[in-house]
């Protein structure tokens, strides 16, 4: 390094001032969005949006929860994202390891059209996965909701086998000569080595779930299975010129819970999409 | 100088396709060896069974009925007809579908390179070891979970031409914001923004990741020759980037051509169809209007488009990179 008169911090104050604006700028949308969901009514038309709420209140929330359903489509979102996640990374392992390690006629090629169906529109599939739905009756029920997706995308079997293949084979030779079975190894030793991979396909898999608009709108058509974006998505369609302090609660709410979960697991999630360039 | 990417920045490829030789497994004779092999298969079939009945159920019958039913004149409700390639024959002469592809192609082209360049700057800006960069990473990456639909709201409240808060912020440099998203010219690029914002934090880790990789002894050598940082920019870090750019941009941009969220949420369409994107028009011809065939004819179109630009795509990076497609 060259030596400059001007000391490194001062040298790398413009630095810091622009990544500063760059972070307040990423974090901005969220506490804008929070800020204005405890103001009163009247405060959210009179004041600057970054104007702080106050006196805040509860009663947007409060609103949102029990009058407009949002109780009951966080409740639909919640059980159809766990159960999904919980399907897609037991079948997801499961394939991977099969893919990964296991010598079978036609592995190659069913390997290769997991990848090519990658670059598929989801578009694509949507009319005749309705149509297939419509035919089982699964319109507008959990089944419906859940099933294209619970056992698995090639997507994710695909982030899991990659990983399983850096595991070295010598741990499950002697694991055989000691007379574990495949099951055994998949469930005592490969499991065990890819608790970071697995965590961050759940993650994925909960936030993609969580954030879907465009399956849900299309196979459920009630109260009783209707979902968090479907549910803002029409709060939005009804209010937001007369209620926005209703629609923005309620946006808040669907934001929170993914940003919670993110800084959970953000170690093991930051250096997977440095790794695999996650979507 | 050639430079060749080296091994560290290609993307964890840990097999070739080939699996190496199975560990030897004293067996006595053919007859053993091959029962085992069988039962290795169907080890391998009961563990792929709930994937694979997904992937064929799900993924493959769908994509083969969407081109069989593009070729019917179905109306949901009523019986298919067959109509050969009339729906593909309707389709080209439909100006609404142009305009559909002319507006998710300038969408993607408001988004992709804004969101790259942005993501590069960053990306130049947090290569160094600094005191509080990692928690600067986390911040930059928080938009990338956010619900597509919520900052549809957002943003709608946001670009409000009078409680919004950007005219707010513009009105104190005296600025008279336009009306945003009741206008033409606006709502598109307005939409871009959302995914702008989105992604480009997204981009920054995955392209520093990129960056880090590229070893330190090339910039020692370039110092030696006397480069400036210009030059070591554009002829180290950008050539040995490639890889990364190609991932970022093929992905980001097929993501692109996709958006449907934030049109449903924000402008359904308008103002006058010029927010109209494609995977939009679909889904009102499909789900809307039941237009069961014709839809599926149009989201033959749209993976046509895809395909084609991430040809060129591949095209353009393969000719300059040496990159491991594995």
């Amino acid at each position: 390094m060259s030596s400059s008169p001007i000391p490194a911090a001062v040298r790398r104050a413009p630095l810091y001032a622009v990544l500063l604006v760059g972070a307040l700028l990423s974090v901005g949308p969220y506490l804008l969005t929070l800020n204005a969901a405890f103001k009163r009514p009247s405060d959210l038309l009179s004041t600057d949006a970054w104007a702080p709420a106050h006196p805040a209140t509860f009663a947007n929330f409060a609103d949102v929860w029990n009058q407009y359903g949002m109780s009951s489509f966080l409740l639909h979102t919640l059980g159809v994202a766990v159960i999904v996640t919980a399907g897609q990374v037991v079948f997801s392992a499961m394939a991977a390891y099969a893919l990964a390690r296991l010598e079978f006629p036609g592995r190659d090629w069913l390997f290769w059209g997991y990848i090519a169906t990658m670059m598929v529109p989801q578009m694509i599939t949507l009319v005749p996965l309705f149509l297939m739905m419509r035919d089982l009756g699964l319109v507008d029920t959990y089944a419906g909701l859940v099933l294209p997706t619970l056992l698995g995308t090639p997507y994710g079997v695909f982030l899991v086998r990659q990983h399983f293949m850096t595991i070295p084979r010598d741990l499950e030779a002697a694991a055989r000569i000691d007379g574990a079975t495949t099951w055994g190894i998949l469930v005592r030793i490969m499991l065990p080595l890819s608790r970071p991979i697995l965590a961050t396909l759940a993650t994925i898999t909960f936030i993609n779930t969580w954030n879907n608009l465009i399956w849900p709108l299309i196979i459920t058509n009630s109260d009783r299975t209707r979902v968090i974006t479907v549910g803002i998505a029409a709060l939005q369609g009804q209010h937001a010129s007369d209620l926005p302090h209703i629609v923005l609660a309620g946006a808040a709410i669907a934001l929170l819970p993914l940003i919670v979960i993110f800084l959970l697991f953000q170690r093991h999630i930051v250096r997977s999409i440095a790794l695999t360039g996650l979507k | 100088m050639i430079v060749n990417i080296p091994a560290a920045t290609r993307p964890p490829a840990a097999d070739r396709g080939h699996p190496s030789a199975e560990p030897p497994t004293p067996t006595d004779g053919e007859r053993h060896r091959r029962r085992s092999r069988i039962r290795t298969a169907v080890e391998a079939y009961v563990l792929l069974a709930p994937s694979l009945i997904g992937f064929v159920l799900f993924l493959l019958v769908p994509i083969v009925g969407v081109v069989v039913i593009s070729l019917f004149d179905w109306n949901l409700m009523g019986s298919p007809h067959f109509v050969g390639l009339a729906n593909y024959r309707e389709m080209a002469g439909d100006s609404e579908v142009w305009r559909a592809v002319r507006n998710t192609v300038y969408y993607v082209v408001l988004n992709i390179p804004a969101q790259t360049v942005l993501a590069l700057l960053l990306t130049l800006a947090m290569n160094r070891r600094m005191r509080g960069g990692k928690v600067l990473r986390v911040l930059f990456v928080l938009p990338w979970m956010a619900m597509p639909v919520a900052l549809g709201i957002v943003w709608n409240w946001a670009f409000d031409p009078q409680n919004g808060v950007v005219n707010q912020f513009l009105s104190l440099f005296g600025v008279d914001g336009p009306a945003w998203l009741s206008s033409t010219a606006w709502a598109m690029p307005v939409l871009a923004s959302v995914n702008i914002w989105q992604y480009t934090g997204y981009t920054m880790l995955f392209l520093l990741a990129g960056l880090q990789a590229i070893p330190e002894s090339l910039y020692e050598a370039a110092d030696l020759d006397g480069a400036g940082p210009v030059t070591r920019f554009f002829r180290i870090t950008l050539p040995l980037l490639r890889p990364s750019m190609f991932f970022v941009l093929v992905t980001n941009t097929i993501g692109s051509f996709q958006m449907f969220d934030t049109v449903y949420v924000m402008t359904q369409g308008g103002p006058g169809g010029s927010t109209d994107t494609m995977n939009f028009h679909i889904y009102q011809q499909a789900f809307q209007l039941f237009r069961t065939g014709y839809a599926s004819a149009l989201a033959m179109l749209l993976f046509a488009l895809i395909l084609l630009v991430t040809a060129v795509q591949v095209v353009y990076f393969r000719k300059r990179t040496v990159y491991d497609f594995s």
